[in-house]
């Protein structure tokens, strides 16, 4: 586990091994604890949308003694086939997670980075981080228990705009392919059910009408319905 | 409603009105909120137009991080504010006035610029900002960009042996905004061999 002054610590160092800038979004609990709403977490989640900046830091990480953790299946194992593949760095008892443009199959959208609320500056490494709205639909895509946690946690400490995450949810349908209402529909039912978040009733349904009419003209065009959900 | 539930339903930018208004209270008790969400961390408070009280609330306290970034020095020491869509932190150094001036330009955004012409009233160290703009090769659009606060802002004079070595620079890039000019400054333009985007009605909003 590492707290936000250790992390900082190292986003710093990074920054001076840099050479040239290079800059990523934080998301998940790393991008959480930058809001004050958790206070470790696991592992640093980092997604680069060019590729120079993701060699850069996975170079700067391996000279302040990471190493890059080569078995990464049982963890990643939908992104076998695929383009831009997420590498795991290790090392002082923290994991590095670098993806390049997607996330578990959501792809990082021009409307995530209009959203952007925060941009911190550590030498040549610039971090932005994703809004709530964006963490949550991230959270999402996995199935982890602590998923649940930050995400039920982030409901009931900010004020969560549903309108935002139902219109990504939609988008990422229309550039990966993936039924993403249908996912979100399954995760937001879970959180307010076992997990007792407040998410507004009207918020749910809505998602599970957009979700079945999603599936229903998948099915009738007889696409194939992608779930890479994981 | 408790305090955190209160802080959650006004997150974002408010003023004194707004409050009032969206949790149906007076305007004196609005104020005595935000004086309690303020010892609590949750208020920053900035200034608008006519010196309208803007309260940016938070519904948790952020971990206090970095040093300021470039829009919080701007609106610190320029009379002419930016609004920032991000909040920016600097982390391992502060931000100077020097090096503030020089990542304005970098942005190439017309109102950023237009805002931090008001910070070469505050420089402290001339050489400084030489050195910056030598480093990022933007010698000639700071002068340029100083010469043009000059004609509406009371700024300081440069040193002259800074001045020179501004005019030394390289000319790169003649635009300081992508594809803006305009047909004031020829003077200017011409000594520094740039591009001047602003006309000088932008520059109006220092003498307002």
């Amino acid at each position: 586990m590492i707290n936000i002054t250790d992390q900082n610590e190292l986003f710093k160092l990074i920054g001076t091994k840099l050479d040239e800038k290079a800059s990523c979004l934080a998301i998940g609990g790393s991008a959480m604890m930058f809001y004050g709403a958790k206070t470790e977490t696991k592992d640093v989640d980092l997604v680069f949308l060019d590729k120079k900046s993701f060699n850069l830091v996975k170079k700067a990480l391996y000279e302040i003694g990471f190493d890059e953790r080569k078995n990464i299946k049982p963890i990643f194992a939908h992104y076998d086939i695929a383009k831009d593949k997420p590498i795991m760095m290790e090392g002082m008892d923290t994991r590095f997670d670098l993806f390049l443009n997607e996330v578990i199959g959501f792809r990082i959208s021009s409307s995530i980075i209009d959203r952007i609320k925060e941009v911190h500056e550590f030498g040549n490494l610039i971090v932005k981080i994703i809004s709530p709205e964006d963490i949550i639909l991230l959270k999402c895509a996995t199935e982890r228990e602590k998923d649940r946690d930050d995400a039920a946690s982030l409901i009931e400490k900010f004020n969560i705009e549903w309108g935002v995450i139902i219109k990504e949810s939609m988008h990422q349908t229309e550039i990966g392919g993936d039924i993403f209402p249908v996912f979100l529909f399954d995760f937001l039912y879970e959180l307010k059910e076992s997990f007792k978040a407040k998410i507004p009733k009207e918020i749910i349904e809505k998602i599970m009408k957009i979700g079945e009419k999603i599936m229903i003209e998948k099915i009738k065009s007889g696409k194939h319905i992608a779930v890479k959900k994981f | 409603m408790d305090l955190q539930n209160i802080a959650k339903s006004l997150e974002g930018l408010q003023t004194v009105d707004t409050i009032a208004k969206r949790l149906g209270i007076s305007r004196r008790t609005a104020i005595n909120l935000i004086w309690i969400l303020r010892k609590k961390g949750l208020v920053e408070t900035g200034y608008g137009k006519r010196k309208i009280r803007l309260y940016r609330i938070r519904a948790i306290k952020k971990p206090d991080i970095g040093f300021k970034g470039l829009y919080d020095i701007i609106n610190e020491n320029s009379k002419v504010k930016v609004f920032a869509k991000e909040q920016h932190r600097i982390h391992g150094h502060k931000l100077t006035i020097e090096e503030a001036i020089i990542r304005a330009i970098e942005e190439e955004d017309f109102r950023t610029i237009l805002t931090a012409l008001g910070l070469f009233n505050k420089i402290k160290d001339w050489s400084r900002l030489l050195k910056f703009a030598k480093k990022e090769k933007l010698t000639r659009k700071v002068g340029a960009l100083y010469d043009v606060a000059r004609t509406a802002i009371k700024v300081k004079r440069i040193d002259k042996r800074i001045r020179k070595a501004l005019l030394k620079g390289t000319v790169g890039d003649k635009y300081i905004v992508k594809k803006i000019r305009s047909a004031d400054f020829k003077d200017i333009e011409k000594e520094w061999n740039v591009f001047i985007p602003f006309n000088k009605a932008d520059l109006g909003v220092y003498k307002e």
